[in-house]
């Protein structure tokens, strides 16, 4: 089985104060002095899949492994440390550097699919939501474009004794559905428990992980026409901060006992169950 | 005759009251270690003997008195505040110890902007402390990674140092007076004066006892005007970490006072993702800070000193600032990194000495190599490497930092496979290159097998003052003295 993650890197917005968010005449956020790290539900993407690859007693051939970024040099970072735990291929997509793909869902997925439409793969994953469009498409865009079945909000994935199905579980509506799939497929994570977290890797797998190169692919080797990436039902004529402002009340009461009781008096009695 | 737990308990009660002997055995477990066995207490493992009391004092007087009794009784004590040890100095090894708890002695005493200086209880959290300064335009110049959490005797008690100690110094630089308890009961005052010539300087008896010798219940430390509007960050990429200690002592013997000086080697900056600005390189930092025109002139003087070394290639400042300003871990973020072990089996320590400037490169390039070569478990290192954080006029610090999976042992036997077994390699490649084997963290209960090598022929004086000051042996067993 072929598997492939396609994940972006985004900027740590929780090391970014009110001040950094300022933007600049031309509705710019300058990003560039933030870290970087994986998109969470990415994060827990690769792990999943690393998961999966796994030889099992009953199949004994490990899955082959591609991590996917549509991003500039600042990716291949993250691609090493993919090599490093253990994905076989780092594939970056660098599209043209004049074109903001950030906020284009259709964009990507139009990348992504002729890379899949170059290179044979059963299943495609993404993450639910990225942290700067949180547009939650590109996945469903993915799909449609190659015609292929999707499941979203994943939260577990297994491998069933078949090579061609997985046994696949996703919230939906509050509850769990657990579905035996037949690949191809593509899957959008949401929040899995038991793959939060990417691993880790050695020193002498970060070591060996240097030697490896990343493969570049530009528009032009997917044969992409850059018209085709070119967003032009969004056109951004402002911004506004939202603000959602509260109303507050201090409790007054010198003890701990008072303060209790004026919460329990004047907002919590109206509003518990007799 | 050695009391009974239950006595013990009873007579505290007798001295304290009810409310303030703690004896809810989740409150004992809780403190019975500190933040050195991180993955035995993830999983709810407790190894050293759980305390028969924690007593939360009120003042000065009911830690005379407690005290006096524990000595009578040669009951052993372990002093704390805000319990965020990292070297296992917290840690009630001896059956039945007591934990003396000043966390709820608290008051800001005053703030004395004429003389320049603030007086605080023990339990005085330094980031509150802090606050109420800054409030008014002024700091300590304090700020270890811990200052939300730390309390100013446990500061103090450990001789701890801050992040911006290449201007204001470390802990025993600020304090000018003290207020302490000995174990007989004797309660001392250390008058707060600028400057004296009266004998040896009484305080650093006090500084940096680790609750072994006497117990602090009242500091007073210097404070300074507070200028964050000046603050000046620079940052520069270069190929090896000798020519990054070459720049540095080049900074500080051309006479720069930055608050900030630092240096990571590659794998150690990667960890702080500088390597997503300098690839494979080490990071040299400053802040300059002070009044508008020190602060001026310190960026611009570390700039030119730097300025001559073509290997070195500028960093944007804003990049640091940012990474700076992310540094601290309160509450929530030791919660975080909690859940994160627990899930993930995944750990990272650290080892801190210092050497001069002659020996600084040779204990980094030895240690690293010695554990390269000797320690069996390499394959379980995810990180190896180290930085300088702390410079001066004669020499820096360097804090090794490891990350490792754990594998294949129980929680309960991590911290000797990897931690323990990785600080004695550093700690001995310090001292056999001439270094001091304990920068910042203090001895706690661990380092205890090489304090006779670090103190070499000094170490009667060290030995003496237990001897004066703690002849019962209460104070803290197993901390920065071995057990013999």
């Amino acid at each position: 089985m072929k598997i492939a993650v396609c994940f972006k890197t985004i900027a740590d917005y929780d090391r970014m104060s009110q001040k950094d968010w300022e933007w600049d005449e031309h509705h710019f956020v300058d990003v560039s002095f933030v870290r970087r790290i994986f998109n969470c539900f990415e994060e827990s993407a690769l792990e999943m899949a690393l998961k999966l690859s796994r030889p099992l007693e009953d199949l004994p051939d490990k899955a082959e492994l591609t991590a996917l970024t549509v991003d500039g040099e600042q990716g291949d970072l993250f691609l090493k440390h993919l090599i490093a735990v253990g994905y076989d291929h780092a594939v970056r997509i660098c599209s043209n550097k004049r074109l903001d793909l950030r906020f284009s869902p259709l964009s990507i997925s139009h990348l992504i699919s002729a890379y899949m439409n170059q290179h044979e793969h059963q299943l495609v994953i993404f993450g639910m939501q990225g942290g700067e469009g949180g547009n939650r498409q590109t996945g469903f865009l993915v799909a449609e474009q190659l015609g292929w079945p999707c499941i979203r909000e994943v939260t577990e994935v297994i491998r069933t004794e078949s090579p061609d199905f997985l046994k696949v579980t996703s919230r939906i509506d509050g509850a769990a559905l657990v579905q035996i799939v037949k690949l191809p497929m593509v899957l959008v994570i949401g929040h899995s428990q038991g793959s939060a977290y990417l691993r880790i890797p050695n020193l002498k797998q970060k070591l060996d992980a240097k030697k490896k190169q990343v493969t570049l692919l530009s528009e032009h080797a997917l044969k992409v026409d850059n018209k085709e990436l070119l967003n032009k039902d969004k056109i951004l004529i402002d911004l506004h901060k939202q603000r959602a402002s509260q109303s507050c009340i201090f409790l007054e009461g010198k003890t701990a006992r008072d303060q209790a009781q004026q919460l329990y008096d004047q907002y919590l009695k109206e509003r518990l169950p007799l | 005759m050695t009391l009974t737990r239950r006595a013990i308990v009873d007579h505290l009660i007798d001295i304290a009251g009810q409310d303030r002997v703690i004896t809810d055995e989740q409150v004992l477990k809780e403190n019975s270690y500190d933040r050195y066995k991180k993955l035995e207490t993830i999983f709810g493992i407790y190894t050293t003997p759980i305390p028969a009391a924690v007593v939360k004092l009120a003042d000065t007087k009911q830690v005379s008195e407690v005290l006096k009794f524990l000595n009578e009784n040669k009951v052993n004590s372990v002093a704390r505040t805000g319990g965020t040890a990292t070297e296992g100095g917290l840690e009630t090894i001896v059956e039945n110890s007591v934990v003396l708890d000043g966390s709820q002695m608290n008051q800001i005493i005053k703030i004395d902007s004429t003389n320049m200086q603030a007086t605080a209880q023990c339990g005085v959290c330094l980031g509150d402390l802090e606050d109420r300064l800054r409030e008014q335009g002024f700091t300590t110049g304090h700020s270890p990674q811990s200052k939300p959490l730390a309390n100013m005797g446990g500061l103090v008690a450990t001789r701890s140092i801050g992040q911006f100690s290449t201007l204001y110094g470390g802990i025993e630089d600020m304090v000018i007076g003290l207020e302490t308890v000995f174990p007989n009961g004797d309660i001392t005052r250390i008058k707060n004066v600028p400057r004296r010539a009266c004998g040896p300087d009484i305080r650093h008896v006090i500084i940096g006892n680790e609750g072994a010798l006497c117990y602090i219940t009242e500091v007073t430390v210097k404070i300074y005007k507070y200028f964050p509007e000046n603050n000046q960050f620079l940052a520069w990429a270069l190929d090896d970490m000798s020519l990054g200690f070459k720049i540095l002592r080049e900074v500080m013997v051309e006479g720069y006072r930055p608050s900030v000086a630092r240096l990571y080697d590659a794998e150690d900056g990667a960890q702080h993702s500088f390597d997503q600005f300098a690839q494979d390189k080490c990071v040299l930092m400053f802040m300059a800070e002070g009044n508008e025109l020190i602060a001026g002139a310190t960026a611009q003087g570390i700039a030119a000193v730097v300025g001559k070394y073509e290997e070195c290639t500028p960093i944007d400042g804003k990049i640091i600032e940012n990474w700076f300003n992310h540094l601290n871990w309160g509450p929530e973020k030791i919660a975080e990194e909690r859940e994160l072990i627990r899930k993930t089996q995944h750990l990272a320590y650290t080892t801190e000495v210092s050497g001069n400037w002659d020996c600084i490169n040779i204990i980094y390039e030895k240690a690293l190599k010695r554990i390269r070569e000797d320690y069996p478990h390499m394959d379980d290192l995810t990180m190896l490497g180290g930085h300088s954080s702390h410079s001066y006029q004669t020499g820096t610090n360097l804090y090794f930092v490891y990350d490792y999976d754990v594998k294949n042992c129980k929680p309960e036997e991590e911290i000797n496979k990897y931690h323990i077994a990785l600080n004695a390699l550093i700690v001995e490649e310090t001292l056999k290159a001439g270094g001091s084997m304990v920068h910042h963290h203090g001895i706690g209960k661990y380092r205890t097998p090489w304090t006779k090598q670090e103190h070499g022929t000094a170490y009667s004086i060290l030995k003496g003052l237990k001897d004066q000051f703690d002849p019962n042996g209460i104070m803290n067993t197993g901390t920065i003295y071995p057990v013999e």
